[in-house]
């Protein structure tokens, strides 16, 4: 499992600034524009300045993102195109080695990607000492659609496919899941739709662990559910891409 | 133990069609063993259950004698495999190529290394080693290939069409180079569909067409037993009746082959016999070889799907 995460890390080094690039300048951006600048002009929001409130939901988002196209794009290629996988598996790795080494190397990029947002916003004035805390959550986060990612890739057609799961459900997910908004203001469906999905616990846990507002029961609740979605789709996906690859 | 491999009435069915219908096979330990088939007889299919990636339907197949059913990675660390199409990684050079393999086996550092540098060498890619893999040519690309799967020295080398799309130079010197693995006693199987090939490397073929063993032997006993010792070729236009009739008539063995008949002999004094009665055709005496016993057993016919 290691080698296969050792592989990826291997070729990270190479492209080490295109994906520095995306995975944490984009995140920058959102932070700059949408919580220093439009946030001036918007009320506090649970208490917190808006800048402060968007923060954790951002760097849940980032975490979800990355992990997300990190396990779709260049997985589905790795499959098809350059059969890595097949290849890998004339070694003694099996499939659940390559699966998990798989995840757990998307997951690794989900919280570099986050920690990499971290890093800058001290610069911000955002540091913290509760980064600490929040980072078991990220990388419990970009588990989850590590192995969302890989299931889909063991599924997908082709690249189009992957259209439908970003734009109808990472993306509408980032935006729904007590990001920019407090989910406590809105519609008792909107809050059984957001809560439905793992981002939203993610993004609530987080917030609270920043902010040094933690509510045992709640957030334990909030933990477990992320802890259901990570195993779940772990098993989800290895069975979708076993049968993907051995037939 | 010396048998290398065996299978015991081994199936494998995609969507209640069968792929392979119930395969029997043993293979020596040290021995080079041919599977020969057109596109389609379910020659990779074979070799994909040998290494796992295929799982057979029913029946047993035994790799060293472990079971495939439950100990495909131990099989794995014991068999270098070369697929087709190379499956090198193209995010990385060459030498990457190798170290990475060489993590993939959990081997030693030290001993990956100087078998790298060893193999780098003998496969004729040291002053390549640093080169991307688009920047090789298909043979580079092959002998890596083949120097990957030999990286943690397995007892047996599965190749699927291992010089397929390759010029003949570069073909020459893979064949020479397995004479040279077979002296060190690897069991070797391949896949191919060149006759020349199988006929030069192979002590033993099993013809395979459709899913099935049509015959096996070494290939001094299947042309013997299917052709005999030469060839007519005969050309015969529109005559092909007239001249069927007259070979038939002296109790000749043939095959009908476009405007041409195949005809057999089992002696030189047979084939004197029949070329005097022979006036006015053009033909050509040859000796028989395997392409003869293949297409007797697999059948002329180009079918649609191969």
């Amino acid at each position: 499992m290691i080698q296969v995460w050792l592989r990826n890390f291997l070729f990270f080094k190479k492209t080490f600034l295109v994906s520095l690039f995306w995975t944490v300048f984009e995140p920058l951006m959102y932070l700059a524009a949408f919580g220093f600048g439009f946030g001036r002009y918007i009320p506090p929001i649970e208490s917190l300045p808006f800048v402060d409130f968007y923060f954790p939901g951002l760097l849940c988002s980032s975490a979800m993102m990355v992990s997300y196209f990190e396990s779709t794009y260049p997985n589905y290629t790795k499959l098809t195109h350059q059969k890595i996988f097949s290849t890998m598996l004339l070694t003694p790795l099996t499939h659940q080695q390559i699966l998990m080494g798989e995840i757990l190397w998307s997951a690794t990029k989900g919280l570099l990607g986050a920690s990499g947002v971290m890093l800058i916003s001290v610069f911000f004035g955002l540091a913290s000492f509760q980064f600490i805390f929040i980072m078991p959550i990220l990388f419990l986060l970009s588990l989850i659609f590590a192995a969302f990612g890989m299931s889909i890739v063991s599924v997908a057609k082709n690249y189009d496919s992957f259209v439908f799961s970003t734009s109808g459900f990472i993306v509408p997910l980032s935006l729904i899941s007590g990001t920019y908004f407090s989910l406590k203001d809105m519609p008792q469906l909107i809050q059984w739709l957001a809560y439905l999905f793992p981002l939203s616990h993610g993004v609530q846990l987080c917030r609270h662990l920043l902010y040094q507002k933690i509510n045992f029961f709640t957030d334990s609740i909030h933990f477990l559910i992320l802890l259901l979605y990570a195993g779940g789709l772990i098993f989800f996906a290895n069975t979708l891409f076993r049968r993907k690859i051995v037939s | 133990m010396s048998i290398a491999l065996s299978a015991v009435n081994l199936k494998k069915n995609y969507n209640n069609v069968a792929a392979i219908k119930g395969i029997n096979l043993e293979v020596k330990q040290g021995e080079c063993f041919g599977i020969l088939g057109p596109n389609g007889a379910g020659k990779s299919t074979l070799l994909k259950m040998i290494y796992g990636q295929v799982l057979p339907s029913s029946g047993d197949l035994f790799v060293l004698g472990l079971n495939t059913k439950d100990q495909f990675t131990e099989i794995k660390s014991r068999i270098g495999i070369v697929p087709q199409g190379d499956g090198l990684d193209t995010d990385f050079n060459a030498i990457e190529n190798l170290k990475l393999f060489a993590t993939y086996f959990k081997m030693n550092t030290n001993l990956a290394l100087m078998r790298i540098e060893h193999l780098l060498h003998e496969m004729k890619l040291a002053s390549h080693q640093y080169h991307h893999i688009d920047a090789l040519s298909g043979g580079m690309r092959r002998r890596l290939a083949i120097a990957r799967a030999l990286l943690h020295d397995p007892e047996m080398l599965i190749m699927d069409e291992p010089t397929t799309g390759l010029d003949p130079q570069a073909r020459l010197w893979i064949w020479t180079y397995f004479e040279k693995l077979k002296s060190q006693k690897k069991t070797i199987i391949l896949t191919t569909h060149y006759m020349e090939e199988a006929e030069k490397l192979c002590d033993r073929i099993a013809i395979v067409d459709q899913g099935a063993i049509l015959d096996l032997g070494t290939t001094t006993q299947l042309i013997q037993k299917y052709i005999g010792i030469e060839v007519i070729e005969l050309e015969v236009g529109t005559e092909k009746n007239y001249w069927s009739v007259k070979i038939k008539s002296q109790g000749l063995d043939f095959q009908d082959f476009e405007n041409k008949l195949f005809i057999y002999f089992q002696s030189v004094q047979q084939r004197q016999n029949f070329l005097e009665h022979i006036q006015n055709a053009h033909y050509l005496i040859r000796d028989a070889n395997l392409n003869d016993v293949f297409l007797k057993a697999a059948g002329y016919q180009i079918r649609g799907n191969a």
